[in-house]
């Protein structure tokens, strides 16, 4: 097979990128934002200003108690950009930092991105994260930065990417093996490194793909579903109380 | 000095007004050195904060997650705000032929130009990398960026652009014949300089005739300008999902939020021009009377469109809408009465009052207390909605800092500075209306009673 | 040969220099060459009268509607050559494109009001034209445009007739 013809058979194939996140699954561990941190380069501001809403997660797991003590419960939710189908970050951008590629994804171009912060004030999920300060990584921190993912500077908005730089490896690969990308073949950091594998990620666009299966689950929702955003990440939930006591 | 006992205007009368009206313009004395270099010195110190915020990043401001704009969106606001009226009602008047506009049309249309110059820096200021400004703009360049014409911060540029270049024009068309007069009073480099702005205007019946079709015509485009550019800054807020902001109502209830505002600094402005250049013949009580019953209109203008808002949100009830609605009550709960008094419960019964409303003291303290509410009543909008919203696990608190108090402070600085400047260069009040109204006063006999008259000519 | 000169005379109230006007259309001058030079507007008729029509308005509108499609290409045209899809909008958002449209319109008819009525009143003109800087201070001038030699001097003494307080000539520093 000459290099065209893989091409060709390559980009026949069709992508939607989407993840499914099992939250009866999810024991709120929060190895997937470390994990983040470590894959994406994401800087960490400390104690301090993470207490006053500077924190840098990409990924963060929400938690909330639920009924009066000694009846009290926790729930998590990891919540992480939901690349919309219809993103209200998207339109809002003056300069085209953030647009929609032809994957799904919402793409972040940091090298336009002038800091408006008007896109973080229309995400209703808040999981877009500024840089207040020019990030810093302090030894040796700095010896385990990856060189797959830019050091954003002060002023840029970041976000989630669903680990694009792993997306565009596999599609490499699998342009150059003539085939399309396998299921599972890809894995975002967090879902790599999710203990209960609580996490999936594939190509929604597969319908044998495992992504896919499991986002027909009955037990599926979206965030915040009514706002229209059409979201590329689904969540799922037993009905009753016996998943979680 | 009283002007309207004679008839006639003598060449020695028309000379007195016009010392009256360039006083402003006399050699400047130590005291206007004092004030000028004092604003200076404030506008250095704000523009020293923004130097350190470029340097150090935005996190020198009180912003964070959920509060993603703070207090310099605040101040775009309310400038953009303040710079409504003064074209606006200069625009108005001038249509509907009001005869006592003519003291006040400079001094707004001044106003306008300056708070608007003001309010454009804000964004600037904003930006986490403002060096990159040349993103907004559609400049072919090589690296393929263009501005995305559908975020409505690319509408804001080019609405508040056309607003500048329009006032600006606006207030330089109604400067033209005084420019003139100013040639002719000058010498040395000043006149060079009048000479050129003048453009050698002579006051030809034929120039004088363009002159007043022209007026007509800017002043019939530049009210949907204005209308424009503040409903733009009201759909910055308006297109988003934000609870609380995506609302229809935000663009009629920010331009008159607006006009309300720029109505009582406008009243305020006459005040100031009043006592600082003796014009005390020439701005009479039934200025500050008839403009404060443009205020009390526009006052409860804002009221019923602040009714409307606050009763859907409340009988709604839809969740998030509630939770922001019952977080600004609780934890804003001093401003939010403060805004109120200021923009509802005080000033409309005080407006009421003939004998208030020709009241100098009593009307500045209003028009004072109106923008104290129409600042909060813009922070009330951004600040607490966006502590609050979508998601719970978000919520936060915001708390201004030095840097942006400073550059707070110094916008007014900077805008009190501009504003002392063009009255030491340029005529406050415009001469050639005010002697326009000279030559169409009149006095008729009716029974036993000697009246003034306005001869109009229709 | 013959050249034409302005002649001003200057005035020192609105009666005499209208009954100035008034003695040089008797005199045999026409409308179209009598103008008054005044530091304040009189309406039309008082002194002299302006005849001519105006286009001021057609110029805006001109400037309107060539704003208007400068918007229109600038917000239509520039989304169509970048393609760049955001959110659920089509590259051509009628409604963003409508505003663009509108700001520009409006821009372009201001540009077109001041740009016509310098046209109109044929400024700037920095060259020597007839004025004096006490028309600044009260006086209106009534200027008449005529042929040098005698028609020159009928009208001085017209002018000189109705009370000038002066009479200027063209070029006269």
């Amino acid at each position: 097979m000459s290099m065209k013809d893989t091409d060709k058979k390559e980009r026949a194939v069709k992508y939607k990128w989407g993840m499914v996140i099992d939250l009866d699954r999810c024991t709120g561990c929060g190895a997937c934002v470390v994990a983040c941190h470590a894959e994406n380069n994401v800087p960490f501001v400390g104690k301090e200003l993470s207490g006053y809403g500077r924190a840098m997660h990409w990924i963060r797991i929400e938690r909330y108690w639920e009924g009066e003590y000694p009846h009290v419960r926790a729930r998590f939710i990891p919540v992480l950009c939901q690349q919309c189908n219809n993103a209200p970050c998207e339109p809002v951008c003056p300069v085209y930092a953030s647009y929609h590629n032809a994957e799904g994804l919402n793409a972040q171009v940091y090298n336009r991105c002038v800091g408006t912060r008007y896109c973080a004030n229309n995400c209703p999920y808040s999981v877009r994260v500024f840089n207040f300060f020019e990030p810093s990584f302090p030894e040796p921190l700095d010896q385990q930065l990856s060189p797959d993912v830019t050091v954003r500077t002060k002023g840029v908005m970041e976000k989630c990417t669903f680990c694009i730089q792993r997306i565009r490896r596999a599609k490499e690969t699998a342009r150059l093996d003539g085939r399309a990308v396998r299921d599972g073949e890809i894995q975002p950091a967090c879902a790599q490194t999710c203990p209960p594998d609580a996490i999936i990620f594939g190509n929604l666009a597969d319908p044998k793909s495992r992504v896919f299966r499991f986002s027909k689950s009955p037990r599926r929702f979206r965030l915040i579903e009514d706002l229209g955003t059409d979201p590329s990440v689904i969540y799922l939930k037993g009905g009753g109380h016996e998943h979680v006591r | 000095m009283s002007m309207s006992d004679e008839e006639d205007l003598t060449p020695e009368k028309v000379e007195a007004v016009q010392q009256d009206l360039t006083s402003s313009m006399n050699p400047p004395t130590w005291k206007w050195f004092l004030l000028s270099g004092f604003l200076g010195l404030v506008v250095i110190w704000g523009a020293i904060a923004w130097g350190y915020q470029i340097r150090m990043g935005l996190g020198v401001a009180g912003i964070n997650l959920p509060v993603m704009w703070g207090f310099y969106i605040v101040s775009f606001v309310f400038w953009v705000g303040l710079s409504h009226s003064g074209t606006m009602v200069s625009a108005i008047l001038r249509l509907t032929k009001a005869e006592w506009r003519r003291p006040i049309l400079r001094g707004a249309e001044a106003m306008t130009v300056f708070a608007i110059m003001v309010a454009g820096t804000f964004p600037l200021i904003h930006l986490g990398r403002p060096w990159k400004l040349l993103y907004f703009l559609p400049i072919p360049n090589q690296r393929g960026l263009w501005p995305n014409f559908r975020s409505p911060l690319l509408w804001d540029i080019m609405a508040i652009t056309v607003y500048i270049i329009g006032s600006s024009l606006f207030l330089y068309l109604g400067m033209l014949p005084d420019l003139a007069i100013v040639r002719d009073r000058s010498s040395g480099w000043r006149k060079k300089l009048y000479s050129m702005l003048a453009m050698g205007w002579r006051g030809t019946a034929h120039e004088w005739r363009v002159f007043a079709r022209a007026s007509t015509l800017m002043a019939v485009l530049i009210i949907p300008v204005a209308v424009s550019v503040h409903s733009i800054v009201s759909w910055d807020f308006a297109m988003t999902l934000v609870p609380g902001w995506h609302s229809t109502i935000f663009a009629p209830y920010f331009v008159i939020g607006a006009i309300f505002s720029g109505v009582a600094a406008v009243i305020t402005l006459m005040v100031i021009i009043r006592k600082a250049f003796h014009l005390e013949a020439y701005l009479r009580p039934i200025h500050f009377d008839n403009m404060g019953k443009i205020l009390l209109t526009v006052s409860l203008l804002w009221s019923y469109f602040y009714f409307a808002e606050i009763l859907t949100t409340w009988y709604g009830h839809k969740p998030i809408e509630w939770e922001v609605f019952i977080f600004t009550g609780e934890k804003y709960c001093f401003l939010l009465g403060l805004m109120v008094l200021g923009n509802s419960f005080i000033t409309i019964p005080a407006l009421c009052f003939k004998r208030i409303r020709r009241s100098v003291p009593a009307m500045l303290l209003i028009s004072l207390f109106v923008n104290v509410g129409m600042f909060i009543e813009r922070f009330l909008i951004i600040v607490p909605i966006l502590s609050h919203r979508n998601v719970p696990f978000i919520w936060g608190d915001y708390r201004p800092t030095w840097v942006e108090v400073s550059i707070m402070v110094a916008a007014f600085a900077g805008f009190a500075l501009l504003y002392t400047l063009f009255a030491k260069f340029f005529p406050i009040v415009s001469i050639n209306d005010m002697l326009e109204g000279e030559h169409f006063k009149s006095e008729a006999r009716l029974g036993r009673a000697k009246l003034k008259t306005i001869i109009t000519d229709e | 040969m013959s050249n034409r000169v302005e002649i001003l005379g200057l005035y020192k109230d609105l009666e005499t220099a209208a009954a100035a006007a008034e003695a040089l259309v008797q005199g045999g001058f026409s409308e179209k060459e009598i103008t008054s030079i005044s530091s304040g507007p009189y309406p039309d008729g008082v002194i002299v009268k302006d005849e001519g029509r105006s286009f001021l308005r057609w110029i805006s509108l001109a400037g309107g509607m060539m704003g208007a499609g400068f918007g229109f290409l600038l917000a239509a045209g520039t989304a169509w050559l970048y393609p760049l899809h955001t959110g659920d909008k089509p590259i051509i958002s009628l409604f963003p494109v409508g505003i663009i449209t509108f700001e520009f319109m409006m821009l372009f008819a201001i540009l077109g009001t001041i740009g016509g009525m310098f046209l109109e009143m044929g400024l700037p003109g920095f060259k020597n034209k007839v004025y004096d800087p006490g028309i600044s201070q009260g006086l209106i001038g009534i200027s008449v445009s005529c042929q040098d030699g005698a028609q020159q001097n009928k009208a001085v003494e017209i002018l000189q007739g109705a009370g000038a307080v002066k009479i200027r000539n063209e070029g006269q520093p």
